[in-house]
């Protein structure tokens, strides 16, 4: 009880006022308070207030363990669960497109959806699909950002790895040099 | 020698401490320190300012520069500013000098890349609009980034822009050569990558022009490689001309499976319709190159294409139906016939997945007989030993061969990127081959030891001339090709390749790392048929005839009618009406390899997946799904709803068929060999041969080339080339 006048005081006045006009039965036992006199309401006993510091540098804190628990937002997110069981996730790195010399878009990792039905749109003739994710393709710094954002959303994913290569050393004198098959003929 | 005053002139204590610091260094080159735009980074000598910018990450631009071909410096774009010299050096070709500091970003460096662009766009047309190259343009961009923002061209009345005229090489390459910088990509990749030194320069200054001089086709089968090269628009894809824009295009990363290279690339596609392919950069398998026939056959997959369900009728027409109507028939077939009654024949483009629902469903149903198109000697170890079926040295393990024999394979048209490989380790590393079978032209220099099988048996016992260089090999390879092995006496061939094999592995007395025995398969499916259980070859079905047979893409004419009984039941599942279809009583219709997200397994045996680009056409449906609703039917429920349950399931049967991207390694050589004495099969008389010698015979093998305009005009012309007197 002690804890409901607490939470009813600041507002005094006003429920006050609303009482007057609205119907009493509506408020329950909290009206019931209402009647009473409000400076004798004021007198009673109320159990001690706890700031916030309190709350997070109690005893009963330091004696507790955190347990590592898999994050699932699934159920939060608003993705419809046919989004979340049924999608698989493909995680890669780009690598530098064969038409040109640029590697902007080598560097970060991508993740993307199995890719659904499209057809054509008898409209237009584009075509249409009916997979809200089938255009979400988005980027990571790394692969592991990648796979914990699978993880969290509880897609099923795939991850391709990178093939690496060493340089090969390179001289314009491989040109000229009179004992190799690197030695050009035309230009 | 310079340095000898010096070192005298230092006291004894700190000269003895350096000359023992240089034999350390002996070992492992010492690193040079460099400083690009402020950062350091530790190099080996000899590196390109260009390659070590690239380490941390500079990009300095360029258009002559290519990774993969060699240093031409004649663009000049490269230009930067290292600290303390007089003139800009071009990046690409300058080795690194230790302590240097080099400014990729100075007023200097933007004023050389202005000057640079500046005298390229003065010659260069400005028709970006209509250009095929605009929106993945290297000069495009580059002069976005780097060019002036006005022109002082003003030179159009008088003399006009430079113009040239444009060269016909052939149905496949685009030339427009006015765009042409010369900046020399496609003729160093002629030279030194395909192998074929027509592309080359006349003329001088402003009036040098790139091509063939004379009217001539590029007769190469990896010609396409050009396109992607040319950094501006000279060279483009005649059958994309005018397509799309790379911006409206979606790309999908993909497998070629026009070999059994399993190149990796990207399918461009709008509306449901695949417009190109290109290559995508794997630096164990394609490094950035892809075959004529991955690259152009594409246009295959719209035409001939079996878009719905069909079943024979009592005129014995094939007639469309309906899926269930074709599923009933297809499922009353297999009913009727008892399990050994069954027997199944995959063809080249079948995905594991579909494979292992075949073989679940026919297993099932009591029937054994599932076979590949393909042959490999079941003698001996037969398949029961995956390095006998494999390409076990792997494609980029080729690189650090000294001595490579090819035994009965034209590699140039089998697995053309496996032969670019082998051409550059004869460029770069003085590879030596030699080859058993016709001599035809690899593009590099081999030698033909000759075509008849006494040369392998001479080999096999180290009786001939060339077994000495066999045995004096550091690191030796052995390859068959998988068309030696389809002869009647191919166990006979395959055992004596062991033999040779074995052979060279002792005398080089190298460790179980190397591999020496490989097999080059010329089918995509193969080593994922194999890899499964599936028999190669029909000789079970010719020597049992089946009353109901289910092709699976089976489109190379290995059986016909004649071989089978009159009241025998074909099935055809797959992607076109080629062969297969045509003698079927009723098609179920596939997905062609754009079409699905499959496994494919490539000649080393690394497992790679397709991605779904597009929707098969019609009604179409994913291979492993009709065999699914087909078993349904039959009564015969196969235990995977998922592609992630029928993954499982094929970890289940082979667990290296999903580990995508990684080489499941091979071994067992030894216990091959052993087993391999059992075979009885003797060796003939008919001299070696390959199917595919000439150009003419690359580009139409399977049933998607064989649908394909491109790949027939392909043929015409080169049919035409070899009449003209160039």
């Amino acid at each position: 009880m002690a804890t409901v006048i607490a939470n009813v005081r600041p507002s005094l006045k006003l429920f006050q006022s609303v009482l007057t006009c609205s119907s009493r039965r509506a408020f329950g036992s909290t009206s019931v308070l209402m009647n009473e006199d409000p400076l004798k309401l004021a007198q009673l006993k109320e159990a001690p207030m706890k700031t916030l510091e309190d709350l997070f540098t109690s005893e009963k804190q330091d004696s507790l363990i955190t347990v590592e628990k898999k994050v699932d937002i699934g159920c939060v997110t608003g993705v419809p669960q046919e989004h979340i069981t049924t999608r698989h996730v493909r995680i890669w790195k780009p690598v530098k497109h064969a038409m040109q010399s640029g590697t902007n878009n080598t560097h970060k990792w991508k993740m993307e959806f199995e890719s659904r039905e499209r057809w054509e749109n008898p409209l237009m003739g584009w075509a249409s699909s009916g997979d809200p994710l089938s255009n979400m393709q988005l980027s990571f710094g790394n692969k592991e950002e990648a796979i914990a954002f699978c993880e969290k959303n509880g897609w099923e994913y795939s991850v391709t790895e990178v093939v690496d290569k060493q340089p090969r050393p390179k001289s314009y004198g491989l040109n000229f040099s009179w004992n190799k098959k690197t030695r050009t003929s035309t230009k | 020698m310079l340095r000898l005053p010096f070192l005298r002139s230092i006291p004894q204590v700190t000269r003895v401490a350096s000359l023992g610091a240089r034999t350390n260094s002996t070992g492992a080159p010492e690193k040079v320190e460099v400083f690009i735009d402020g950062q350091p980074v530790l190099v080996d000598p000899g590196t390109t300012v260009l390659q070590a910018a690239a380490m941390v990450g500079v990009e300095i631009p360029r258009f002559c520069y290519h990774e993969r071909l060699s240093v031409a410096g004649n663009c000049r774009m490269c230009l930067v500013e290292v600290e303390k010299s007089a003139k800009p050096v071009a990046a690409c070709a300058m080795p690194v000098m230790k302590g240097w500091r080099i400014k990729t970003n100075s007023e200097l460096t933007r004023k050389a890349r202005e000057g640079v662009m500046e005298f390229l766009l003065v010659n260069h047309p400005l028709d970006c609009p209509i250009c095929d190259q605009g929106g993945e343009c290297d000069l495009q961009d580059q002069s976005m980034a780097f060019g002036s923002d006005r022109s002082r061209f003003t030179d159009i009345t008088f003399s006009g822009k430079r113009a040239v005229e444009d060269k016909n090489v052939g149905p496949l390459i685009k030339t427009i050569m006015t765009r042409c910088i010369h900046c020399t990509r496609c003729i160093r990749f002629a030279s030194e990558v395909a192998g074929v030194d027509d592309l080359g320069t006349t003329g001088r200054g402003g009036d040098m022009q790139v091509g063939t001089y004379v009217e001539k086709m590029f007769l190469s089968e990896l010609s396409g490689n050009v396109i992607d090269l040319c950094p501006v628009g000279a060279l483009t894809s005649k059958p994309y001309a005018f397509m799309a824009r790379p911006w409206e295009t979606r790309k999908t990363d993909s497998i070629d499976v026009m070999d059994a290279v399993g190149s990796n690339i990207f399918v461009t596609h709008r509306t449901g319709e695949v417009l190109r392919v290109l290559p995508r950069t794997h630096e164990e398998i394609n490094e950035e190159w892809l075959s004529d026939k991955s690259r152009f056959a594409c246009d295959g997959l719209k035409r001939q294409r079996l878009v719905s369900p069909m079943v024979r009728d009592s005129s014995g027409k094939l007639v469309m139906v309906e899926w269930e109507d074709a599923l009933v028939a297809v499922a009353r077939a297999l009913q009727s016939a008892k399990g050994e009654e069954l027997a199944a024949i995959v063809g080249g483009f079948a995905d594991a997945e579909a494979l292992v629902a075949l073989k679940d469903m026919l297993n099932q149903l009591g029937s054994e007989s599932l076979c590949t198109e393909e042959v490999f000697p079941m003698d001996g170890a037969g398949t029961d030993l995956r390095s006998n079926y494999l390409l076990n040295s792997t494609i980029a393990g080729v690189e650090e061969a000294d001595v490579v024999l090819l035994i009965g394979t034209n590699t140039r048209f089998e697995a053309p990127l496996f032969n670019a490989r082998l051409r550059k380790a004869w460029i770069n590393n003085d590879l030596r081959v030699a080859t058993v079978g016709p001599n035809v032209d690899l593009t590099y220099e081999t030698e033909n030891l000759g075509d008849s099988m006494q040369v392998l048996q001479d080999l096999a016992e180290g009786r001939h001339a060339f077994s000495k260089v066999l045995n004096g090999a550091k690191r030796p390879i052995i390859v068959v090709g998988s068309g030696a092995l389809q002869r009647e006496d191919g166990a006979a061939v395959f055992q004596l390749t062991q033999r040779i094999a074995q052979n060279a592995r002792v005398a080089a007395n190298v460790g179980h790392d190397w591999r020496v025995l490989n097999v080059l398969h010329r089918v995509a499916s193969q080593v994922a048929a194999l890899d499964l259980g599936y028999k190669a070859g029909i000789e079970a079905i010719r020597a049992n005839p089946p009353k109901v047979l289910f092709l699976l893409g089976a489109d190379e004419g290995v059986i016909s009618r004649e071989d089978l009984p009159k009241d025998c039941f074909v099935i055809y599942q797959g992607h076109h009406g080629d062969r297969g279809a045509s003698m079927a009583d009723a098609v179920l219709p596939g997905a062609a390899y754009t079409e699905k997200q499959a496994t494919y397994v490539n000649m080393e045996g690394r497992a790679q997946q397709t991605y779904t680009a597009i929707t098969p056409p019609g009604l179409a449906r994913e291979d492993w799904k009709i065999l699914r609703a087909l078993g349904e039917v039959v009564g015969v429920k196969l235990p995977y709803d998922t592609l992630t349950q029928l993954r499982a399931r094929l970890t289940e049967v082979s667990p290296n068929l999903t580990r995508y991207g990684d080489v499941e390694a091979a071994n067992y050589f030894a216990q091959a060999i052993e087993l391999a004495k059992l075979v009885k099969a003797k060796p003939s008389n008919t001299p070696l041969d390959v199917r595919q010698k000439t150009l003419e015979d690359f580009y139409i093998t399977d049933s998607i080339s064989r649908a394909s305009p491109t790949m027939a005009k392909c043929v015409q012309a080169v049919k035409k080339q070899r009449q003209s007197k160039y």
